[in-house]
């Protein structure tokens, strides 16, 4: 194999690794956001590494690019509608609600003992 | 080049907040302590947390996953290198040390996290880990 061949390969194996985490890391907290008790969850989770797992030792690179699509296909389509995220993190349900006082600014809360 | 070097003022800018508590101590120690009060009271927690704290409870959650010995975690581990995991299992660390911290790490910053000093870095610079 010539060097470029070689750096191509090497490429796109270094590609396809990371989607194939990416794609497991999603597919694991979506997992998570199905799973209405964390119990549940766990079971998901051993199924789930299991399918990743049976197609570890795939060789030819189309036919990973091919299960890669397939499976990220798969997993749009069941995508959880509402997602959890954390709660001041953006699109949580407290992000940019009650910001901190802008700086030299205190708030002195006594309740109607001011005079 | 303003891009470029943000990152880096950001890196060593700090908010002297310890002081600034301390010279309030010297002349208003009553509005001090009201202060104090009422900012532990505030779901904005001012109260950073410590490096050595992040340092233990990363290696607590590094320690707790089955496929880990324990005896091996030290801070300076590579979670494939040294501990003898696969990528996924790497991806199971990190979502773990989100839940841990109650993070949201997006998925292209998560993915470069591949060993306790990175995750230790990470956390310890994150204004929002609980």
């Amino acid at each position: 194999m010539s060097i470029t061949g070689a750096a191509g390969y090497l490429g796109r194996r270094a590609a396809q690794k990371e989607r194939v985490r990416i794609l497991y890391r999603t597919a694991l907290k979506d997992a998570l956001n199905w799973a209405v008790h964390r119990h549940l969850f766990y079971q998901d989770a051993s199924e789930l590494r299991e399918k990743f797992e049976a197609n570890r030792h795939v060789e030819d690179l189309d036919a990973i690019d091919r299960l890669i699509d397939d499976t990220e296909a798969h997993f749009r389509n069941f995508q959880h509608p509402d997602p959890y995220i954390v709660p001041w993190a953006p699109g949580g349900s407290k992000f940019t609600r009650n910001p901190p006082p802008p700086e030299g600014i205190e708030i002195v809360y006594d309740y109607g003992k001011e005079e | 080049m303003a891009a470029a070097l943000r990152p880096a003022i950001l890196r060593h800018l700090r908010i002297p907040a310890q002081a600034q508590s301390l010279t309030m101590d010297r002349s208003a120690p009553i509005l001090s302590s009201l202060v104090n009060r009422i900012r532990s009271m505030s779901s904005h927690g001012d109260e950073h947390l410590t490096h050595e704290e992040v340092v233990d409870r990363v290696l607590d959650v590094v320690k707790c996953f089955p496929k880990v010995d324990p005896s091996k975690v030290t801070p300076h581990v590579h979670f494939q290198k040294d501990l003898g995991l696969d990528s996924l299992d790497t991806v199971e660390i990190v979502i773990a040390l989100e839940e841990e911290f109650k993070l949201e790490i997006p998925d292209m910053e998560a993915d470069k996290i591949d060993s306790c000093p990175l995750a230790i870095e990470y956390i310890s610079n994150h204004p929002m880990a609980v």
